[in-house]
């Protein structure tokens, strides 16, 4: 893990302001997420006894619900016993990349596998630092067709013709 | 006696020691590579999979799982970088050798002691994995549950950092497996008006986004981060005065980890740690550990090998996972229409041969590439970051989608590598998520089932003997960790209360 401890104490870095430890703010957001996750449940339909057998469908889920919201207080209670830990600062090329991670899907659905894998052989190098056009253009031609001659060709696995080009 | 001699002819087939081959060698290479392990790499390989007889599938993807898990052991010798977590521990004396110019001999022991450890696994395998089938025989829903709590409640004593954190994953793990249709009553849950969830999510997608999506992440992170290899020297046999240093250190670790591996859910990374600390432990003269001591390289890859033959008993006998890799292995008897547990071993027998002889030769192989092709293979870790992993998300997309051949499942893989990279930084693990998701199935049935039996009355488990005995491990396992915790603390406070008489 990308992390080290706190050596300074929870509140030192902040004046006299405590800082609430970190495992705290992540069992909040489970809990917060069990709530969530429990009102969904309320949603669910009810079965009719007999084929139910006394077990309905949200009864299952409301259990391990319960679970993980014990679980969660307890790790709240114990961030506020254990030194905190405060995690490297996330480097900016993180949020570029997980956009890429969804537009590659999005170009997927709708330019279709091969471009989609063009265009990310393409960009994400480049975007990452890499500068020699020499190896990039042989890398996003090369690799994208040997993916989809082994999945296509190959393996038999379909890929849908897209809206807007042919693959 | 017949149908292993008749397993064994199936191997004479070169296609399928071509098979082995390509697994044992791809093993080595993402083994070898950081960031990519051999639990990612089975993962991804499995789609591949799909459209092969199920004894070459299952050979393969068992090939890269041996293979993989020595494959870490040369990166961590040359590059202080583990190449997968089960050979963290081997860094911590293999790159001190490597820096004082013995690499080769480092890489010599890594090779010899994992073959012993792997080859004593198959053993434990061979011997341990009928015995249990047939106490598994008379398992009814009850005790499935017992087994199946027990199995999530070993995730708290799990590499990671927090036990609760551990329960908690594996417990989201098992709300994930609710979601879909309700296999009794028909009725959707969590599916939000999406048809394509209605069958479940398929842990195939949500555990390559949880490994590659998420590292995918870390090292768009860490592009800055220089790569320091030390060079190979040829890579040589230990010395009869160096095998007879680490004999007793390699015999330790086979026990040690074919002990961990057979627990449900523990794996190589926790046995390779126990192995170095053992090492340590019974060592006479303890001042070289940590700057390069041969027993610190022989121990955790000794238990590490030995916790991969030991963590498919329960994978095969009981259908609960023994580590994460064994978990993708367990999908893939899945996706081929077997039922891991008992029946396995009267219905197929001659794919649980072909499992047991696969990974012979992959030991076998691994140590002919590991000592003739180790300098090669660290060679690995000079292709670039940024050609590497953008290849690596491409495949993880494909490999989510050629399954169900459903985009639904790359949305799902994005999600769950988004969601893997939040909660890593938050000290949450994947494995324990998909120990849970694969598990959840089977938690909730087996419920289910034993109320019908029991008449809806709790007490019902008491009565069942072997129920009572899981669920007297599954508290002590859950407990143990915290006991754990407190009596470090306690050592920690003593000496400073003891001085101050003293002083």
């Amino acid at each position: 893990m990308p992390e080290e401890p706190d050596t300074g104490g929870r509140a030192a870095d902040r004046g006299s302001a405590a800082r609430i430890p970190r495992d705290a703010v992540a069992g909040a957001a489970v809990l917060l997420f069990c709530l969530a996750a429990y009102l969904v449940t309320l949603t669910f339909k009810e079965a009719p006894a007999v084929i139910a057998q006394n077990v309905q469908p949200a009864t299952f889920p409301r259990l391990v619900l319960g679970v993980m919201a014990v679980l969660a207080v307890i790790i709240i209670v114990q961030s506020f016993r254990l030194p905190d830990r405060k995690p490297k600062r996330l480097a900016f090329m993180v949020w570029p990349s997980a956009a890429i991670m969804v537009g590659f899907v999005i170009a997927f659905e709708t330019l279709g596998i091969v471009p989609a894998m063009v265009l990310l052989c393409l960009v994400l190098p480049l975007m990452w630092g890499e500068r020699r056009l020499y190896l990039i253009v042989p890398y996003a031609v090369l690799f994208p067709l040997a993916i989809y001659g082994l999945f296509a060709v190959a393996l038999g696995v379909h890929f849908e013709p897209s809206p807007l080009v042919f693959w | 006696m017949d149908v292993f001699l008749t397993t064994a002819a199936l191997f004479t087939d070169p296609y399928l020691i071509g098979v082995i081959l390509i697994g044992t060698v791809g093993g080595v290479l993402v083994g070898a590579m950081p960031g990519l392990s051999s639990t990612m790499a089975t993962a991804l390989l499995l789609p591949f999979t799909i459209t092969m007889q199920p004894i070459p599938a299952i050979a393969l993807l068992s090939a890269l799982y041996c293979a993989g898990t020595f494959g870490g052991s040369i990166t961590a010798i040359l590059v202080n970088a583990p190449g997968a977590p089960p050979a963290a521990a081997t860094a911590f004396d293999g790159y001190p050798l490597a820096q004082q110019g013995r690499a080769g001999l480092a890489l010599g022991i890594a090779t010899v002691s994992s073959t012993i450890g792997g080859i004593f696994s198959i053993i434990v395998l061979i011997v341990a994995a009928p015995i249990l089938a047939r106490v598994a025989y008379d398992f009814g829903p009850p005790e499935y549950f017992a087994l199946a709590l027990f199995g999530l409640s070993m995730l708290a004593s799990i590499s990671g950092e927090s036990a609760f954190k551990n329960l908690l994953g594996g417990a989201f793990g098992v709300l994930l497996a609710t979601v879909g249709m309700d296999f009794t009553t028909g009725v959707d849950r969590f599916t939000f008006g999406f048809w394509e969830l209605s069958e479940g999510v398929h842990f195939i997608p949500v555990m390559i986004g949880l490994f590659a999506g998420a590292e995918f992440l870390t090292q768009a992170g860490n592009l800055d981060r220089k790569v320091v290899r030390a060079v190979v020297d040829a890579v040589k046999l230990p010395s009869w005065v160096d095998f007879r240093k680490t004999l007793g250190t390699v015999g330790r670790s086979c026990g040690i980890g074919a002990f961990i591996g057979l627990l449900p859910a523990e794996g190589g990374t926790v046995a390779a740690m126990i192995g170095y600390n053992e090492a340590k432990r019974w060592a006479k003269d303890k001042s070289r550990f940590g700057k390069g001591d041969i027993r610190g390289v022989a121990g955790p890859e000794t238990a590490n090998n030995a916790a991969t033959g030991a963590a498919m008993v329960p994978t095969l006998a009981l259908g609960i996972p023994g580590s994460a890799t064994t978990a993708v292995i367990l999908g893939a008897l899945l996706v081929h229409g077997l039922r891991p547990g008992p029946h396995l071993f009267n219905e197929t027998p001659t794919l649980l041969y072909g499992i047991f002889i696969a990974m012979l030769l992959a030991n076998l192989m691994f140590m002919g590439l590991g000592l003739l092709g180790a300098k090669l293979f660290a060679r690995v870790t000079l292709i670039p970051t940024r050609f590497l992993w953008p290849a690596v998300f491409i495949l993880a997309c494909i490999g989510s989608y050629a399954l169900e051949q459903s985009i639904m499942d790359v949305w799902i893989m994005v999600i769950a590598g988004l969601a893997g990279y939040v909660l890593k930084r938050y000290g949450f693990s994947a494995a324990p998520i998909i120990m849970g998701l694969i598990l959840g199935e089977l938690v909730e049935s087996s419920l289910k089932q034993s109320l019908i039996i029991f008449d809806h009355s709790w007490l019902g488990f008491l009565e069942r003997p072997i129920v009572v005995v899981f669920i007297l491990l599954t508290a002590a396992s859950a407990a143990m960790p915290a006991i754990a915790g407190y009596r470090t603390r306690l050592r920690e406070r003593l000496p400073a209360s003891a001085d101050v008489p003293g002083d």
